[in-house]
């Protein structure tokens, strides 16, 4: 679902948004436009805006739990985390995390990938939502789906500055919602 | 073991806090509370960044929007000293962090700071002890250092009113970079900022969770200093007193919250 689907209908908060993000033609390879959240970091205004908005969505919903996918996730996630009282987990590449971890495997459109979340980070019954910069395949949230569910915890909605059109409507992902901000530029 | 909290003025002439303080018990939250003194690998040799710094555009300031510290003075400690040895906000912050023994490898005891990220009271005070810093003092960047420095980055920016800008590994950025290559206790690694996202005169903080040796914060401040930004402070999380990283920084002051 996208936020202009639903509640922020014309919020001029969301144009500002989108224009803020720099595409990037052919990175990391030709074909691809990259959308480059860090000119958004660079607007105050827009930065601070995008998190209010998560923030104002799941202040009241019960969450203790924000998890960001490494490492735009990790951009986001605390300020929410902090503005609504949850902790934040990080959700790493393999190796990062000190202590001991469960893993989650997933595909990349060449090879596979891994996901890494500590064990005791997250507790059995707890309200969790996940953030990260964008989605596009859903592999990675797919994959941080199913590492929080396999500690018991309850995904209530996967969080993303960017999606793709796809994910409009009533789109799950593993059968999550997910609320998305804005679509890529071209 | 008691663990000395200290919290460090930009003064390079200023001591730490004489005594170890009594420390409150772990919170029952952390899984891990066995504390023994760093026993550090010896660190590498120095390669001071003073002097790199020295060289780099010093003349450039500016009186950044919001006032409050001049250009070239450090930022006031009178006061800060006194009431953050009595913080009782450094305690807790000290007994979240979990720290864990031979990782990545035999003999390093790594500080993991995700434990300080689960304990909402404490990781709202970190913050808190930053931004009560920094608030009002025209700091324009806040440049965080790949990936630990992204979490307290951000919240930090948005809180003062300034932009954060991402310092990464190589190949991460998409957009025209500058590179700044620097030495890791065996062989070299190197640091990219976007082009065009400081300018020349900006007030800048550098964030990371810990200083170790200072060698990436040293290539931090490099960065920043070649496109004309006045470096503040650097300011972390944790310091490792024994790798002596407080000394690499030379002349750049230093702001940490707890030694490890």
């Amino acid at each position: 679902m996208f936020a202009g689907e639903n509640g922020l209908q014309g919020d001029p908060r969301l144009k500002a948004i989108s224009d803020a993000i720099r595409v990037v033609p052919h990175f990391p390879k030709p074909g691809i436009m990259f959308q480059d959240i860090t000119t958004l970091l660079l607007d105050h205004k827009a930065f601070k805006d995008t998190v209010d908005i998560f923030v104002d969505r799941y202040r009241d919903m019960d969450i203790s739990v924000v998890a960001g996918v490494e490492a735009r996730g990790f951009l986001f996630g605390p300020s929410i985390a902090l503005a609504i009282g949850a902790k934040f987990v990080p959700l790493r590449k393999p190796k990062k995390l000190p202590g001991e971890v469960i893993s989650e495997k997933y595909v990349l459109e060449y090879g596979n990938d891994c996901l890494e979340m500590h064990v005791g980070d997250v507790n059995h019954g707890e309200r969790a939502i996940i953030i990260d910069d964008l989605v596009a395949t859903g592999g990675t949230l797919s994959a941080a789906i199913t590492l929080l569910e396999r500690v018991g915890a309850e995904v209530v909605e996967c969080a993303c500055v960017i999606g793709l059109p796809e994910f409009k409507g009533k789109c799950r992902l593993n059968g999550k919602p997910l609320y998305i901000l804005v679509e890529p530029r071209q | 073991m008691l663990r000395r909290l200290l919290l460090r003025s930009p003064n390079s002439i200023s001591q730490p806090l004489p005594t170890s303080h009594q420390l409150l018990p772990p919170s029952p939250k952390v899984p891990f509370s066995a504390w023994i003194a760093a026993a550090s690998p010896a660190g590498q040799p120095p390669s001071s960044c003073s002097h790199n710094c020295r060289l780099a555009l010093r003349s450039l300031r500016c009186a950044a929007a919001g006032g409050g510290g001049t250009e070239s003075q450090p930022l006031p400690n009178q006061g800060m000293a006194a009431q953050n040895e009595k913080d009782p906000r450094l305690a807790r912050i000290s007994s979240s962090i979990r720290v864990i023994p031979d990782f990545p490898k035999k003999g390093v005891l790594f500080q993991d700071i995700t434990t300080l990220l689960l304990d909402t009271e404490a990781f709202k005070d970190t913050i808190d002890l930053f931004v009560e810093r920094y608030k009002g003092k025209g700091i324009s960047v806040v440049a965080g250092i790949e990936a630990r420095g992204f979490i307290f980055g951000p919240p930090i920016a948005l809180a003062i009113g300034a932009k954060f800008v991402p310092l990464r590994k190589p190949n991460k950025l998409p957009g025209e970079v500058i590179s700044e290559e620097y030495s890791l206790e065996y062989g070299k690694d190197v640091m990219e900022m976007h082009v065009g996202a400081v300018q020349e005169g900006e007030r800048a903080l550098v964030i990371d969770d810990l200083i170790a040796t200072g060698g990436t914060l040293c290539a931090a401040i490099r960065l920043l200093e070649r496109v004309g930004a006045h470096v503040v402070e650097c300011a972390c999380v944790i310091e490792l007193p024994e790798l002596k990283g407080r000394e690499r920084l030379g002349d750049n002051p230093l702001f940490i919250l707890v030694s490890g």
